[in-house]
């Protein structure tokens, strides 16, 4: 457990030493969201067009902070992997359990906080636009979203063991886009149905911005499945990567 | 007890032999070269010695314990200094040395201090709170010695310490490593050979992953009838490639 913290420790350094993980990880978000404000303030209301609006937005844009911090995850891992510092680190008693650890330890901690702050600028931007947004619903709204945390650092993880440190950025902008997209986080999914509405909901992230939004707005009628759904996908996701975490290690072992 | 021991040390990969029937004894204390030609597969042995890597056949120990079957016994006691520099970039010198404290599991005040004993025998306070990014090349060096030793490793495996370094930054490392001898035992790879001669106390040279010679520096010479190493390893790796 120590071997974990010390290598935890020095991973959360290593991230907020990184001038580009707040323009990532912080900026982009609060961006996007005072940008699809200013949008939204642009629809005209007969436009019937809400997708935009606070209590849509901040779910959505809650899961898409998110999935930057599976790239930030994803870069640690692809970044010690090309370097000889791994090496280095193989070749003390830690283990591959420690390893996975330090790896999630210091990005779940980054992910809660970039959800406080992504959250509470909601809060502050329902204050300004008049549409309320309730307190508790946010607070929940973090809650229903640590499945999802914990899903997106799985997919980092398994991304930067698979995929070299050139390869590894742009899969993951790839699934940044598509997170952002299919799951509804920038078009009415329910409203547009047909065969798009069937893949959002075959994906996890379609079911997280549903969860997310529908906790914001302590409107719990069928939010349960929605929950469950993410919450498989992390325990699936996390059980692939720490399997092939220990399978790579082993592999570069031999 | 031998420090290390190999008996027929092999390492294939899919089209190459890297290791071939190494078998060789490194006594407690002693600094001990391994010279070769690039690919000599300098780097393969000293993988194998500290379970980065799995030998295809032979065994190898060190200091008694078996590198495959009782690895966590020999991860306690080698430290390693890779080919490439290995520090984490953004952290400080301080924290990349506390790092590997943690990692060994010390407790706060024994952490304090190995740094501290660190600090000193590298001479590194001057740039203790320096990022390792920031860092010269002799510098980084430095740390990433002083983060294989921090761990007080019974065996030292320092691959290339001294490439790229100016002459000066060298000569500091030489002296650092003539404390540190005999007080541990050290494997050094380099392909500087007054570097061998001046720090070495036996010297073997891999060709072909092969040993192709082993002894003292005046046991390599009397062998060759050649003077000075340079010259020794020139006729020696021509010999051997003619079949001899
Ligand atoms: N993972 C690997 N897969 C295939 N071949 C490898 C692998 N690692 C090393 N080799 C080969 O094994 C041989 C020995 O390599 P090694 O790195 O041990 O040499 P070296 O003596 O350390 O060379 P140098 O002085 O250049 O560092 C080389 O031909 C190399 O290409
Ligand atoms: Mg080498």
């Amino acid at each position: 457990m120590n071997k974990a913290v010390a290598f935890s420790s020095r991973n959360f350094k290593e991230i907020i030493r990184d001038p580009l993980s707040y323009i990532f990880c912080l900026g982009f978000p609060l961006v996007m969201l005072a940008v699809m404000t200013l949008v939204n303030d642009g629809i005209p209301e007969e436009a019937g067009m809400t997708i935009f609006r606070i209590d849509n937005l901040a779910g959505g844009i809650a899961v898409f902070g998110l999935t930057f911090i599976m790239l930030f995850t994803c870069l640690s891992v692809a970044k010690d992997r090309s370097g000889a510092f791994l090496v280095r680190l193989y070749a003390t008693p830690m283990t591959s359990g420690s390893f996975i650890l330090g790896y999630v330890l210091p990005t779940s901690l980054l992910a809660v906080l970039q959800l406080i702050t992504t959250l509470a600028a909601s809060f502050v931007v329902s204050l300004i636009t008049g549409i309320e947004l309730n307190t508790l619903g946010l607070l929940l709204t973090l809650l229903s979203l640590l499945p999802t945390v914990i899903m997106l650092i799985a997919c980092g993880l398994l991304f930067g063991t698979l995929f070299s440190e050139k390869a590894a950025p742009g899969l993951c902008s790839i699934v940044i886009s598509l997170a952002s997209f299919l799951g509804g986080v920038w078009f009415d999914a329910d409203g547009v149905g047909g065969v798009l509405l069937d893949i959002c909901n075959a994906l996890p992230f379609y079911h997280a911005v549903k969860a997310a939004r529908m906790a914001s707005a302590l409107d719990f009628d069928g939010y349960l499945p929605h929950l469950l759904i993410t919450l498989a996908y992390a325990v699936v996701i996390t059980a692939a990567s720490v399997i092939v975490f220990k399978h790579k290690m082993k592999a570069d072992l031999q | 007890m031998n420090a290390i021991e190999t008996e027929n040390l092999t390492k294939r990969y899919k089209t190459k032999t890297a290791v071939s029937g190494l078998s060789l004894s490194v006594h407690e204390g002693e600094l001990f070269s391994l010279l070769g030609v690039n690919g000599a597969g300098k780097t393969t042995t000293i993988r194998m010695l500290s379970c980065l890597s799995k030998p295809t056949d032979g065994e190898c120990y060190i200091c008694g314990h078996n590198c495959v079957t009782e690895q966590s016994a020999v991860k306690g006691l080698v430290g390693i200094s890779p080919q490439d520099t290995a520090v984490a970039e953004n952290l400080s010198v301080l924290e990349n040395l506390r790092l590997m404290c943690g990692i060994y599991g010390y407790s706060p005040e024994k952490a304090n201090r190995r740094i501290d004993e660190m600090t000193e025998l590298f001479r590194m306070s001057e740039v203790a709170n320096s990022r390792a990014k920031t860092l010269s090349g002799g510098w980084k060096r430095k740390l990433s010695i002083a983060m294989a030793l921090i761990s007080e490793p019974k065996v030292l495996f320092l691959d290339e310490p001294t490439l790229g370094l100016d002459v000066l930054a060298r000569r500091e490392l030489w002296n650092v490593v003539e404390e540190l001898k005999s007080k541990i035992t050290i494997v050094l790879t380099t392909h500087y050979m007054e570097e061998a001669e001046a720090l070495s106390d036996r010297i073997a040279i891999m060709i072909d992953g092969s040993l192709a010679a082993l002894g003292t520096l005046s046991e390599l010479e009397a062998q060759s009838g050649e003077s000075g190493l340079e010259n020794t390893f020139v006729k020696i790796a021509g010999e051997f490639g003619k079949g001899a």
